[in-house]
């Protein structure tokens, strides 16, 4: 993302956003409540559009991409909302199986198949044929990440994936997190306030902050730095950060 | 002075708004245009909506048309004592409830039945991300939400507003028998003089007409929906408000360049 700008009304959220994400690392962005990260996230999908400034997944400008082509560019990503945005009217099963059912040429045996193993890796065997609204907010976040990666998409976005979980729970999913990476590959851009969860899974974090990026580095670095509005936040420290009197 | 200039910018602060979500509106109304073509993600729910838009009103539709019915008898019956022969009645029943309260009528029960019901449920799926989620899917929103519940309101609007047509008139004929002591013969006697065909295809005309405007109304509103459930209550709110004040607009509309 390249020098981002994006405004909602007469608030300015993202100013001169500029971010780089490498092929196969999983990057966290952290950053506090209404910094912009999900904003950032969005436009990483043409869900939103910048004001200023460009967008690139796979050297295509995604800002300037047509419906169709963009719709292209999604088969290739995964993306777990924060509140998990399983469709209400349907079974988990059917949920997990949208996307599929979007990917030409897949039957219905090789869907069904494919649903079972997504709720196996999220342990969700068995829950097939509930509705969402029969789960607990902990088992929407696993069929939504079981959504996501359905498709086995080359990249993943996570939007607060573990806040509001347990920490078993959100054990589990920085766990699915990692082995995405490790196993498959996959390059993930996670946006988190669990910072105990950003040194976990992360090869490197960035700090949004005042709608630019504050900090860039591995998780070793942001541990060491210096910078009092970074380690105010990572510390949990507002008076360091100015925001306390 | 400080009240003409808050009032002056008040205007034009909705004025502006308004042009703003007549904009946003033509873009919607042009992007079902385009999903139209897009068959596979909106047949497989026609159907279904059908059923939810048509056949789940017909219970409220006849209800109006039943009470509308007798209440056209009886006063059509207290203005013509005396003055015009009974059967006429019959007439002013049939030609009433054709023309006019059983495509309004019915138009403006439906926007609060099925305008509130589309608005909230997109919009609840707004709010939720459910549609974001739906294009990180590569589903076409537009196609997959908006095209399914507009076709079925623009068939399904016309079979309802038909059947509260029919009831109406025979809703009138019972009272005639009942209240009014005419016997069946003289009421139909007066339904057949005036009766043309041209007023059930007006009927069917406006009925249409008002299904594809409830439903894009409620889908607009739906999608354009922010914050949380309060937004969404705003949302129904002004589904159901901008639907009605369509729906007389548009009553007012095909009276005068179809009726002349």
């Amino acid at each position: 993302m390249f020098d981002v700008e994006k405004a909602f009304g007469t608030k300015q959220v993202l100013k001169g956003f500029t971010l780089t994400i490498n092929e196969g690392e999983t990057l966290s962005i952290i950053g506090g409540s209404g910094s912009g990260k999900s904003v950032a996230l969005k436009h990483i999908v043409g869900l939103l559009r910048p004001d200023r400034g460009e967008v690139y997944v796979d050297d295509e400008n995604v800002s300037r991409l047509d419906q169709e082509s963009l719709y292209g560019l999604r088969r290739n990503v995964g993306f777990v909302f924060q509140a998990a945005a399983l469709f209400d009217s349907m079974t988990i099963a059917e949920n997990v199986g949208m996307g599929l059912r979007r990917v030409r040429d897949t039957s219905d045996e090789a869907i069904d198949q494919r649903v079972a193993e997504c709720l196996h890796l999220v342990d969700l065997e068995g829950y097939e044929q509930r509705l969402p609204s029969e789960l607990s907010g902990g088992q929407r976040k696993r069929a939504g990440f079981a959504r996501a990666i359905a498709t086995r998409p080359k990249y993943m976005l996570y939007d607060e994936p573990t806040t509001g979980l347990d920490p078993v729970t959100t054990a589990v999913i920085d766990e699915l997190i990692v082995r995405m990476s490790d196993e498959l590959g996959v390059t993930g851009v996670v946006i988190t306030h669990d910072m105990k969860s950003a040194f976990r899974i992360s090869d490197r974090v960035a700090m949004l902050y005042d709608g630019g990026i504050r900090f860039e580095g591995t998780p070793d670095e942001l541990r060491m730095c210096e910078d009092p509005v970074v380690k105010g936040f990572i510390e949990g420290r507002p008076k360091l950060m100015g925001l306390a009197p | 002075m400080p009240y003409m200039v808050e009032a002056t910018r008040a205007i034009g602060r909705t004025t502006l708004r308004t042009v703003a979500a007549v904009g946003r509106f033509g873009y919607l109304a042009v992007d079902a245009a385009r999903a139209l073509r897009k068959g596979s993600l909106w047949a497989p729910h026609l159907l279904g909506q059908m059923a939810k838009i048509g056949v789940d009103s017909v219970p409220i539709a006849l209800f109006v048309a039943l009470f509308t019915g007798v209440v056209l008898a009886l006063q059509a019956s207290y203005t013509f004592t005396g003055a015009v022969p009974l059967y006429f009645v019959g007439g002013l029943v049939s030609k009433t409830m054709l023309l006019e309260l059983g495509p309004v009528l019915t138009g403006l029960a439906l926007s609060g039945r099925v305008g509130a019901n589309i608005a909230a449920e997109v919009g609840a799926m707004r709010v939720t991300e459910q549609i974001d989620a739906l294009e990180t899917l590569a589903y076409d929103p537009v196609a997959y939400l908006v095209v399914p519940r507009v076709i079925a309101g623009a068939i399904m609007f016309p079979v309802v507003v038909i059947l509260a047509d029919a009831l109406g008139i025979a809703a009138g004929l019972g009272t005639a028998m009942v209240s009014l002591d005419m016997s069946s013969f003289e009421f139909l006697k007066g339904v057949r003089l005036f009766f043309t065909p041209w007023d059930v295809w007006f009927s069917v005309i406006k009925s249409v007409s008002f299904g594809v405007t409830v439903t894009s109304v409620g889908c607009f509103f739906g999608f354009h929906t922010t914050g949380g459930a309060e937004g969404v209550g705003r949302a129904t709110t002004r589904a159901v408000v901008v639907s009605t004040m369509i729906i007389l607009a548009l009553d007012a509309f095909w009276a005068a360049t179809l009726l002349q």
